[in-house]
């Protein structure tokens, strides 16, 4: 078996079911996005006008990562494996270069400057750190340990990034870290009275955290999460803007191009984290499920190419790559329409932005190679 | 082996499909509660959103002539406005004008104006930035408007007067109105509604009138007709749906039927524009003006001012120093002399002299006196303007040949108080309310008037010089075109009016044109023809308006009849007269005495009369008269008087009405 014939049978043995409904998403999105910039029925000229810059940039960023996903996915999995922690160190060393040294954007150190590149460490995180705990837990079970004990350095090992993050300040990310890292450790097979305990805790710190520990902002997202109507030129703006276009979209949707609240620029952000309104207004209900129900396919199926995993480091890894996907979803579609409050997440492979595509391909990358490499339990042996 | 994670992992599985089973139910449950349950409520909601109701100022009513040619109509006008709260902070307003001072002409004065009302005004009002602008200019600023915050580039309308200078002074113009046209529009809508501003519905009047005159697009009259009838021409305002963008940018405008406003009502003036552009241009660089009359209806056929600047230049505000520069001009643009002009009416006025001394029998149609030049009274010499003398002259050849010395004596024995009387009969000293601004009553002194305006008697030689329409008499072109309406016509002229169509109320303080018989009217008539007609008489190159036969029937050959009269600029001292100076080119020409013609014609059935002046003309028969009889003739040929004038579809109520409260 020559090596070529081994790339080619490994890229017949791709997800390819997976990689369909990922392309199906990221036309969705692109058409989107085409909208974004357009209007069928400018309201000056009444003549359809078309600005597909968006578009074509979100199609240029997506099919060139699905490239370097594919290529992620015939990568050996140990290889990966073998980076996690190195990734994980590199990570955290660029969030303290961007505690000391980082642009600010929006009165929020987030960015890194090298040389002609501006790098998002944080973004980083939300892939390294699932890949260093799935890693951490591999090498744990390998030798045989699983008492309660072992939790702890890999907590430590979310915390770290989490508190580097939240200083930023960047709330939403920060959390995101937190709540990958804690599916990976509830996936390891912590206590689920462990787990039912911190819960508890959660929601007995959650009015004491409210009333001290958040930003005045913060807590104004949170009441207008309620009530949009509390402050409507101010905080509870974006969201009651954004639940008029999705309300006015009805059942099946005023028609591709056709939004009005999305044509007169009335939700901020609305190319990005708020790109659901424009889903929500135009196709309707019926096009809202659509997208949700294709995310649901790709989660199942990451959930599935997780259990499939023989080994523990490709299904935690999975796992967390999953979690961290249905974080995304649930938390962005969420706090659009409503359910949640204001935090900055956007929707994967649909809103326009180049640093969440790149950390959710090289992820579905992974989740590919992890497909392919299910059977092989990757013990110690000649790995690390 | 412990596979503990292994074993555990399906649970755990399960429990985050689960999870995540529990998460796409809450969501699907909100989407279907915004989507599916409150569809209409959000509806509505987005409706509201990006519609906002703004205050719309109503179409100006237009003014036409009597033919129905427009004088002050609405033209389409782009305009761009600044609202601060939308620009942001000081700085940021400061910045935005700064950028639109780069695409359109904006003076400096003109940017420090504007942030001065950004200053001073509420930061949601509109601030006009710039109106009248070029397609060019307009589309520049829509094309940059991404990055000029709370900038709009609106189309609206601007008053407009096609015919440039003529009817600047009678028609007048609009302007953005200042605090102080505010207050005025404040007053006068309560005084018509009876209302005063303590009681609620008089407070929102008040405010509603105050937010109107405060639209970008809204101009008060500031002086005319436009100031006048501004109650009926401004109309009511209604407000307009406006297509707004998030960031308060106005993207359309939409019919909205119900909540317009009234449209103004249109005036319909008596003057015949193209009469009117045929005096200006009869009077080339001469400074004066002109007033014709139809004799029967008293209709002001021309009514015109000349020089005048146009009026097109006011309605955007005119620069400060191209303000200056007319308010410098000893031709007096500004000045409306028809109406607001009053000269000493010289000898234009003894054809009322003559009436006076027939009708009180002071002199008989016999009487004779001999004219050496001169005539001594009191203690000084009277001058005749005819050095030599004039002879034997009655009442006929005075008239005819202007002789000063047979009206010295006439008036003399009339007296003052006759002659006041009679004066007042022909018209004179009374302010004629025709419908614009300004208007004044001249003067008809007697011995009352003397007292209370100067606080002394009346010296029965200051008789002398009243009985050559000079001293403290004076009296305003229009009233002059009066005064030869009621030679002519006798109690048959009409009172002048100017707005068509009842428009104006009647004004009772006119003195009729009672108990002068008609022997001494065709006396007097005599007397005119011969100055125009027979040989002497002082114009009598004048008289005929149709050598040739070309005017229409029953005009044809039809001739005039008139009066010249010379009006002193100022007194001359014995001195001076003594060393010759009296006219000519010597003189400066603001020094120079003013040319007068009163005339009317036909000489059979007269049909139109008209007063001329021509400031420092020096020669009435000479100057005044051949633009006096051309422009005569003009109105013959056009006979405007014998057609009824223009209806416009939106008429016009009679007399200025209160406006219905909203």
């Amino acid at each position: 078996m020559t090596r070529r014939e081994g790339v080619l049978s490994r890229l017949g043995g791709l997800h390819w079911f997976l990689l369909l409904t990922i392309l199906v998403i990221a036309v969705f999105g692109t058409a989107v996005l085409l909208s974004a910039g357009s209007s069928a029925h400018n309201v000056q000229t009444g003549r359809p006008q078309v600005d597909a810059s968006l578009a074509i940039a979100h199609a240029w960023r997506f099919g060139l990562m699905l490239f370097v996903a594919i290529g992620i996915a015939l990568v050996p999995l140990r290889i990966w494996a073998g980076l996690a922690f190195p990734a994980y160190f590199t990570g955290v060393a660029l969030l303290i270069l961007v505690a000391l040294f980082g642009v600010t954007v929006n009165g929020a150190e987030r960015w890194l400057q090298l040389g002609p590149i501006r790098i998002q460490p944080s973004e980083l995180m939300k892939l390294a750190v699932p890949l260093a705990l799935a890693r951490y837990y591999h090498q744990m079970f390998e030798s045989n340990r699983h008492s309660f004990w072992i939790h702890v350095p890999a907590m430590t090992i979310v915390l770290i990034p989490f508190v580097l993050v939240l200083r930023q300040p960047d709330l939403g990310t920060s959390l995101m870290i937190l709540a990958t890292g804690f599916a990976v450790v509830f996936f390891a097979g912590i206590s689920l009275r462990f787990v039912g305990a911190v819960m508890l805790l959660g929601a007995a710190l959650a009015v004491p955290v409210y009333l001290f520990a958040l930003e005045d902002y913060q807590r104004l997202r949170i009441e207008t999460m309620f009530n949009p109507d509390v402050d409507p030129l101010g905080a509870g703006y974006q969201i009651q803007q954004a639940q008029i276009a999705i309300g006015s979209g009805g059942a099946t949707g005023k028609g591709f191009m056709e939004g009005v609240q999305k044509e007169l620029d009335y939700i901020p952000e609305q190319q990005t984290d708020f790109i659901f309104t424009i889903v929500a207004e135009e196709f309707g209900f019926a096009g809202s499920m659509v997208l949700l129900v294709l995310w649901a396919i790709v989660l199942f199926q990451g959930m599935l190419i997780a259990a499939q995993s023989r080994s523990a480091f490709g299904a935690l890894a999975a796992a967390g790559f999953v979690s961290t996907l249905a974080f995304y979803v649930f938390i962005n579609i969420g706090m659009v329409i409503g359910l949640l409050p204001v935090v900055g997440v956007p929707l994967p492979l649909v809103s326009y932005g180049g640093s969440v595509m790149l950390t959710v391909m090289t992820g579905f990358g992974l989740l590919m190679s992890i497909h392919l490499n299910r059977s092989n339990d990757m013990t110690l042996r000649g790995v690390f | 082996m412990s596979r503990d994670w292994n074993r555990q992992f399906p649970t755990r599985r399960n429990i985050f499909i689960g999870a995540g089973a529990v998460g796409f139910g809450a969501l699907t449950a909100q989407l279907a509660n915004l989507q599916l349950f409150r569809t209409e409520e959000f509806e509505t909601r987005a409706t509201a959103n990006r519609i906002r109701l703004e205050p719309a100022p109503p179409h100006r009513g237009v003014i036409y002539d009597r033919e129905g040619r427009i004088l002050a109509g609405n033209k389409r006008n782009f305009y761009v406005t600044l609202r601060p709260e939308l620009a942001g902070s000081r700085q940021d307003v400061a910045e935005v004008v700064n950028r639109l001072a780069r695409i359109l002409p904006i003076t400096e004065a003109r940017k420090r104006s504007i942030l001065q009302d950004a200053e001073r005004q509420a930061r949601f009002v509109d601030i006009l930035v710039a109106d009248d602008l070029t397609w060019e200019d307009f589309s520049r600023v829509n094309v940059m408007a991404p990055e000029l915050a709370g900038v709009n580039a609106e189309v609206g309308e601007l008053r407009s007067y096609p015919y440039y200078a003529a009817f600047y002074h009678t028609v007048g113009y609009v302007q953005k109105a200042n605090e102080k046209d505010i207050a005025r529009m404040v007053e006068a809508e309560l005084t018509a509604l009876g209302e005063t501003p303590d009681t609620p519905a008089g407070r929102a009047r008040v405010a509603a009138v105050r937010r109107l005159y405060r639209h970008p697009q809204m101009r008060v009259g500031k002086q005319g007709v436009e100031a006048f009838a501004e109650h009926q021409l401004k109309g009511e305002a209604g407000r307009q749906r406006v297509l707004v963008n998030a960031a308060g940018r106005v993207i359309d405008r939409l019919p909205s039927e119900d909540i317009a406003g009234r449209q103004g009502d249109d005036v319909v003036l008596s003057i015949d524009a193209e009469l009117q552009n045929f005096a200006i241009q009869r009077f080339g660089t001469e400074s004066g003006s002109l007033v014709v009359l139809d004799i029967q209806s008293g209709e002001i056929i021309v009514m015109m001012s000349t020089p005048a600047p146009d009026p097109n230049d006011f309605v955007s505000g005119i620069s400060q120093a191209g303000y200056n520069a007319l308010l410098q001009d000893e031709r007096n643009p500004l000045y409306h002399k028809a109406y607001d002009g009053i000269y000493p009416p010289g000898s234009t006025y003894k054809a009322v002299v003559a009436t006076a001394a027939l009708e009180s029998g002071a002199i008989t149609p016999e009487f004779t006196v001999r004219c050496t030049g001169r005539h001594w009274y009191g203690n000084r010499f009277f001058h005749c303007w005819e050095r030599r003398g004039h002879g034997v002259m009655n009442v006929h050849s005075a008239l005819q040949r202007s002789c000063n010395v047979f009206f010295y004596e006439a008036a003399r024995r009339t007296g003052i108080e006759k002659i006041a009387e009679v004066s007042r009969k022909f018209g004179l000293g009374h302010r004629y309310e025709l419908g614009l601004t300004g208007g004044r009553a001249g003067v008809v002194p007697n011995d009352a008037w003397k007292r209370r305006a100067i606080g002394e008697q009346w010296y029965e030689g200051e008789t002398l010089s009243v009985g050559v329409g000079q001293g403290y008499m004076s009296a305003s072109p229009l009233q002059l075109a009066i005064m030869i309406a009621r030679v002519a016509g006798g109690a048959g002229a009409g009172d002048p009016t100017l707005l068509m169509h009842g428009a104006k109320a009647h004004d009772d303080s006119v003195e009729p044109f009672t108990g002068i018989s008609e022997a001494t009217m065709d006396r007097v008539r005599a007397g005119m023809y011969a100055v125009t007609s027979e040989a002497g008489g002082t114009a009598v190159r004048a008289g005929d308006l149709d050598p040739r036969g070309e005017l229409p029937a029953p005009f044809t050959r039809a001739r005039m009849a008139g009066k010249s009269g010379t009006a002193q600029a100022r007194g001359f001292s014995e001195a001076e007269r003594a060393a010759g100076l009296r006219s000519g080119a010597e003189l400066p020409w603001r020094l120079r005495d003013h040319a007068l013609f009163v005339a009317y014609a036909p000489t059979e059935n007269p049909r139109y009369a008209g007063a001329c002046v021509v400031e420092h003309g020096e020669a009435g028969s000479r100057v005044a008269a051949p633009i006096l009889r051309d422009v005569l003739t003009e109105t013959l040929r056009a006979d405007p008087g014998s057609r009824p004038a223009f209806t416009p579809k939106q008429a016009v109520a009679a007399a200025p009405h209160p406006s219905e409260p909203t």
